[in-house]
């Protein structure tokens, strides 16, 4: 391994490319962006948030799911917040049918009492199936992001489509946790 | 940052992180700063764009089922995420190097803006990032998995032998400037971290075949599958027949070659907190050569041999992520790598030893904290021969690491400032100490403009060190002296050799100002000393006295230079993705250094490259790819700037086949585009090559 001595004889003469005029193409570029009037599209997790809140509208969950008539719908998040506080923002005041509506941040398994919905985030995958197992049958509707969702026996799974959000439901493993879901919602889900 | 956060294996991007539809968008959350053996990692995607009013949220939350699946909805981008790292930072994703046909690594590198690839034969590459390339480029740190692979026998890498199924790679993340802060010594000009995918999304078969004109054929094969509820496992092979490149006269040179390799691994979420992987792979290899100039006693005094190399190798590797909370994890991870290489004129066997250890946590609301500890051992045993031998010929060679970083929250959302050290202790230097600080600034992240909280500045300072490799310690070559014959030419390494250490400075800007179009700038001015140098200790006086030289460490300079890359979606089924980078480099040579060096290394990097990507997507499945790049000249060689395409065009024909042809280098019938610099290998030329594939899905 080594270097011989000129053994490469070494030119000086180089090529240069028009390396200015480059950058100021790219500056000219930069100085004339259309972009202050580009309608603004809302992040995927805005519309996601959006859902799932309406989602508590379009289920019935089991009596003894609620303690009573005003007792918080609880939607859990489990993950790093994907909705950066907008779905707290967004059903801040809120009620479904009675039931004020609260969000709490799931970190461990107990934490998920008393959920009525919870949102499993993408990143949270491969650790989906050991929360469905713990909540299943547990009378919680679970919502996911992930592909094999719907296999892994979640219930409701947002899918994008052609840049909308879409979603997949299952209704089986639904009513298998004694939860009964609007026909109406059931028509808007696409093939799981 | 709030969403950066270490993972296992890759170097930025959390696997856990991904989302099917932001991987579909080939997007992928970067941060910059890894440990060695880990890495840190943007989770979520920053808000970006996403940023809400209270308008909007009213708007949305009163909008009726239908209405918000008419909405149309910005899905957190490559730009997005990458935009809050304050490093030049880039990622090439699965889906790219599939449609780039890239049968290597060395080729999947080709599409890093940045990145200075050169094929030097059949199957070696010279890779680097802002110069010094070389066949043995020693200042980049390359890991697989959190597995480095660069050898400690010449701090470079043996591209023939990272050749790892291409199907199994998720990503491949390059971090271009220093990232010693965390990685420590060797990530001087840059780190390349091969992440492969998690057994869970390689279940089923695969099985890929093809071949072609260079790639004279291959075939890979992987099966996953489950063990239990909360495992998964791979196994895979692989096996790669290529040709010789072609010698200047167009008839194939010596340099063919044969891999074959097998390997497995076993993801396991044993409990909501315990996350284990174990993976292994083994080689063998097979590469024809002929290496020219070696000295021969007896007339014509100079020698060419056939070499037949024979590869081998092995690697296990066993990581354990322990998450106590959202903010907080340990990480732990030990591997043995084990690296064969027999030939002629070099025969090495080679056993590392990695253990490591990263813990990181947010301290108050404003810090987050990662402190890392790690032990490598590395035992060589060289057989010498007549050309080249090592003096000891085995050394056993350790190095103890820690690194501590913390990022602070100095403006929440819009500025964070890291700061960290590395400190490690290794045999031949012992301290080296590799600090350095960088700046994120968002300063219009809440504006409710994409082109106005999409723009990021970052600067950085950080200082990083190359610490000597076993060659420049103690090697002695004795090679032909082409003036002086009979004489031989024989150079020494030295003892005395000493870090070669370099002070960094860079900016950043990335903005996107429009969905379709992003924009990534990055500058660098890198301060160089005590780089390696080449003096005469005696000159050649016939007919008793050879010319004899020994290494040095008295180059010393400056280079400085940038990187503009663009990301622009045209329309739905057309993307474009242009880059341009520019090198400037300025060394000097101090006495005793022979000052030939300077010229020639810095006439081994092209001083402008530019490269035009661009991606269809047509009905029925099929994909049309093309990389238009060009290379300026290299003076050292003597090779001139040429500009060169590479072609794909791919065919879902169904759910489980896939048909695709690439034709690479077609604008010429060949060329050189690097020559050996270090073992005379012969000088060959780069042929135009078609290759077809046919893959296999169930």
């Amino acid at each position: 391994m080594t270097f011989i001595l000129q053994r490469h004889p070494a030119s000086f003469a180089r090529g240069r490319l028009p390396v200015l005029r480059l950058w100021t193409l790219l500056l000219a570029l930069l100085g004339c962006w259309p972009a202050w009037s580009e309608e603004i599209r809302p992040p995927d997790y805005q519309v996601k948030a959006a859902f799932l809140y309406h989602f508590g509208q379009f289920v019935e969950w089991p009596t003894n799911a609620f303690a009573d008539a005003r007792s918080p719908l609880v939607i859990g998040v489990y993950g790093d917040d994907p909705f950066h506080g907008d779905l707290e923002r967004m059903v801040a005041g809120q009620n479904i049918n009675g039931h004020p509506v609260v969000i709490r941040h799931i970190k461990t398994l107990p934490d998920l009492k008393g959920c009525h919905i919870l949102f499993i985030a993408a990143p949270e995958k491969g650790r989906d199936r050991e929360l469905l197992k713990a909540v299943n049958s547990a009378g919680v509707l679970t919502v996911g992001e992930m592909d094999d969702f719907i296999q892994a026996g979640g219930m409701i799974n947002f899918i994008i489509e052609d840049s909308q959000v879409h979603f997949q439901i299952n209704n089986n493993a639904a009513r298998a946790a004694g939860l009964n879901i609007s026909s109406k919602l059931i028509k808007l889900g696409r093939p799981g | 940052m709030k969403n950066l956060e270490f993972h296992p294996r890759s170097c930025f991007v959390s696997r856990r992180s991904r989302q099917k539809t932001v991987l579909a968008a080939g997007a992928l959350a970067l941060a910059c700063f890894a440990a060695p053996a880990a890495d840190v990692v943007l989770t979520n995607a920053a808000p970006g764009g996403a940023v809400s009013t209270g308008a909007d949220l009213a708007s949305l939350s009163s909008m009726s089922l239908e209405q918000l699946m008419n909405v149309k909805v910005s899905i957190l981008g490559p730009s997005e995420t990458v935009s809050r790292t304050p490093a030049a930072v880039s990622v090439v994703t699965a889906e790219d190097i599939k449609r780039s046909g890239a049968r290597n690594i060395p080729e999947a590198l080709r599409l890093v803006p940045g990145l200075d690839v050169a094929q030097i034969d059949s199957s070696e590459w010279a890779v680097s990032a802002r110069g010094f390339n070389d066949q043995s480029a020693d200042k980049l740190l390359v890991l697989e998995d959190g597995r480095s692979i660069y050898t400690p026998l010449f701090s470079g890498v043996f591209w023939d032998v990272q050749d790892t199924m291409m199907e199994n790679i998720d990503h491949i993340e390059v971090v271009r400037g220093p990232g010693a802060t965390l990685w420590g010594a060797n990530a001087v000009n840059g780190v390349i971290n091969i992440i492969t995918k998690s057994a869970a999304d390689t279940q089923g078969w695969l099985v890929s075949s093809g071949g072609g004109t260079l790639e004279r054929g291959f075939a890979d094969a992987r099966y996953g599958g489950k063990i239990g509820d909360n495992a998964s496992y791979r196994v895979y092979g692989t096996y790669s027949d290529h040709a010789g490149a072609v010698l200047p006269g167009g008839n194939e040179a010596t340099n063919s070659w044969q891999m074959a390799r097998g390997g497995f691994r076993v993801d396991w979420d044993a409990t909501g907190e315990n996350a284990f992987t174990l993976q292994g792979d083994g080689y063998v290899g097979w590469v024809r050569q002929v290496v020219e100039g070696l000295y021969s006693p007896v007339p014509p005094f100079t020698e060419t041999i056939a070499d037949d190399w024979q590869t081998h190798g092995a690697d296990v590797l066993v990581h354990w992520t322990h998450t106590y909370s959202d903010t907080s994890d340990l990480k732990v991870q030990a591997y043995y790598d084990y690296t064969g290489r027999e030939a002629a004129i070099f025969d090495e066997e080679r056993h590392a030893f990695d253990l490591s250890l990263q813990h990181e946590f947010a301290l108050g609301g404003r810090n987050k904290v990662v402190w890392g500890l790690g032990y490598n051992v590395t035992t060589d045993t060289e057989k010498n021969n007549q050309y080249i031998s090592f003096s000891p010929d085995a050394q056993t060679e350790n190095l103890y690491s820690g690194f501590l970083q913390d990022e602070i929250a100095l403006v929440k959302d819009r500025l964070s400032l890291t700061l960290g050290s590395k400190l490690e202790h290794n045999d031949y230097t012992g301290v080296e100490v590799e600090p350095g600080g960088r700046l994120l600034w968002t300063p219009w992240a809440d504006s409710g403009t994409r082109a106005l909280s999409s723009q990021t500045f970052w600067a950085s300072v950080s200082r990083a060190v190359r610490t000597p490799s076993r060659t420049e310690e103690s090697f002695k070559s004795t090679m032909a002296d082409s003036i002086f014959p009979p004489l031989p030419e024989i150079s020494y390494g030295t003892d005395d050799f000493e870090s070669e250490k370099l002070m960094a400075y860079e900016i950043g800007y990335r903005v996107q100002p429009l969905e379709k179009l992003s924009l990534d700038l990055a500058a660098f001015y890198n301060d160089y000393n005590d780089l390696r140098s080449m003096q005469i200790v005696s000159l050649p006086a016939p007919p008793v006295t050879p010319l004899t030289t020994l290494l040095g460490n008295d180059l010393y300079g400056h280079t400085k230079g940038g990187e503009i890359s663009a990301t622009w979606k045209m329309t739905d089924w057309w993307q474009l993705r242009p880059s341009y980078t520019y090198l400037h480099m300025n060394l000097y040579a101090r006495p005793p250094a022979v000052s030939g060096w300077v010229p020639q290394i810095e006439g081994s990097s092209p001083q402008n490259q530019f490269s035009l990507r661009s991606s269809m997507d047509f009905p029925h499945g099929v994909t049309f790819d093309a990389v238009l790049r060009y290379m300026d000249n290299l003076p050292t060689f003597q090779i001139e700037s040429y500009f060169e395409l590479d072609a794909r065009l791919g065919w879902r024909i169904n759910k489980h086949l896939e048909a695709s042809i690439t034709g690479r280098n077609l604008l010429h019938d060949q060329h050189a585009e690097f020559a050996p610099t270090q073992i005379f290998t012969q000088t060959t030329e780069i042929p135009r090559s078609v290759c077809g594939e046919i893959t296999w899905q169930f």
